[in-house]
């Protein structure tokens, strides 16, 4: 159980990468499409990989307080 | 249940003309749920606003001695939710392209994916309550904060699973076209807000 933080850390960081290639890849397809319902969807595809770098970065112990 | 076993009627395309009344109805009610997600995004703003002025307001506000938040876990957890919110991208495609079976296992697995966050919330509630007795009433106005925004946001994460499943279980019955599916993408959308909302506690209670 002392290493718990550990693996946690380690597979956040993994699916991190993971997840901020997929937001990543995901914003660049559908970079060219119009309308309302397309702006909102990149913008929150933006945050989405964001925050999946702020978790990556938060798991390898770059940022965050606690 | 296993999603291929389901007996469903795919994703209906028989070549069907999308009529100008749905077109007008189907911006409207955009325009009406993108107000709606407004209006929760104040809800939400209050609340973090009233949170970062009282922590700046405060000398070394929460001070120590306060609760320490696991970092490690709220990493994994906050990935998890992200993984979900790109999991419901996914599935939105695949209906797009009529791919009805990758829909839906896209879709579970953010159903999936969405109850492990809540466990990890509780796990890391329960974890602050028998190690630092914090609680909503019980540890000042940090705990106070705390709770009320991250429990704020799990009951919205919470609505979402009943809503992803209740959505599920409609496009299992053939409710949406591959033309008329405006409910999935209200649901991508919900589901979508939820997560960029994290973004912003995650960082204001364990990064910054």
């Amino acid at each position: 159980m002392d290493n718990l933080p550990h693996i946690e850390r380690i597979i956040a960081a993994i699916f991190g990468v993971v997840v901020f290639v997929t937001a990543a890849v995901a914003l660049k397809n559908d970079w060219r499409s119009v309308g309302l319902e397309n702006a909102v969807f990149k913008g929150m595809l933006g945050l989405l990989a964001l925050g999946a770098a702020l978790g990556f970065f938060a798991a390898i112990g770059v940022v965050g307080r606690a | 249940m296993a999603v291929s076993a389901l007996s469903h009627p795919g994703i209906i395309d028989g070549g069907e003309e999308v009529d100008q009344l749905y077109v007008e109805t189907r911006d409207l009610r955009l325009t009406g749920f993108l107000l709606f997600m407004v209006s929760d995004l104040v809800l939400f703003s209050s609340f973090i606003f009233a949170y970062l002025y009282m922590r700046n307001s405060g000398q070394g506000w929460p001070g120590p001695g306060g609760p320490k938040l696991d970092l490690a876990l709220a990493s994994l957890n906050s990935i998890v939710l992200f993984g979900s919110g790109a999991t419901m991208h996914f599935a939105l495609e695949n209906w797009k392209h009529g791919k009805f079976i990758k829909f839906a296992n896209w879709l579970v697995a953010t159903i999936v994916l969405g109850l492990l966050f809540l466990s990890g919330q509780g796990i890391e509630y329960v974890t602050l309550y028998t190690r630092d007795h914090a609680s909503w009433s019980g540890s000042g106005i940090f705990g106070a904060s705390f709770f009320t925004l991250t429990g704020m946001h799990g009951l919205h994460v919470f609505a979402g699973v009943i809503y992803l499943t209740v959505l599920l279980l409609q496009s299992v019955q053939g409710k949406y076209t591959r033309q008329k599916y405006f409910g999935l993408t209200a649901g991508t959308l919900y589901w979508h807000f939820v997560d960029v909302i994290w973004v912003v506690l995650f960082s204001i209670f364990y990064l910054l």
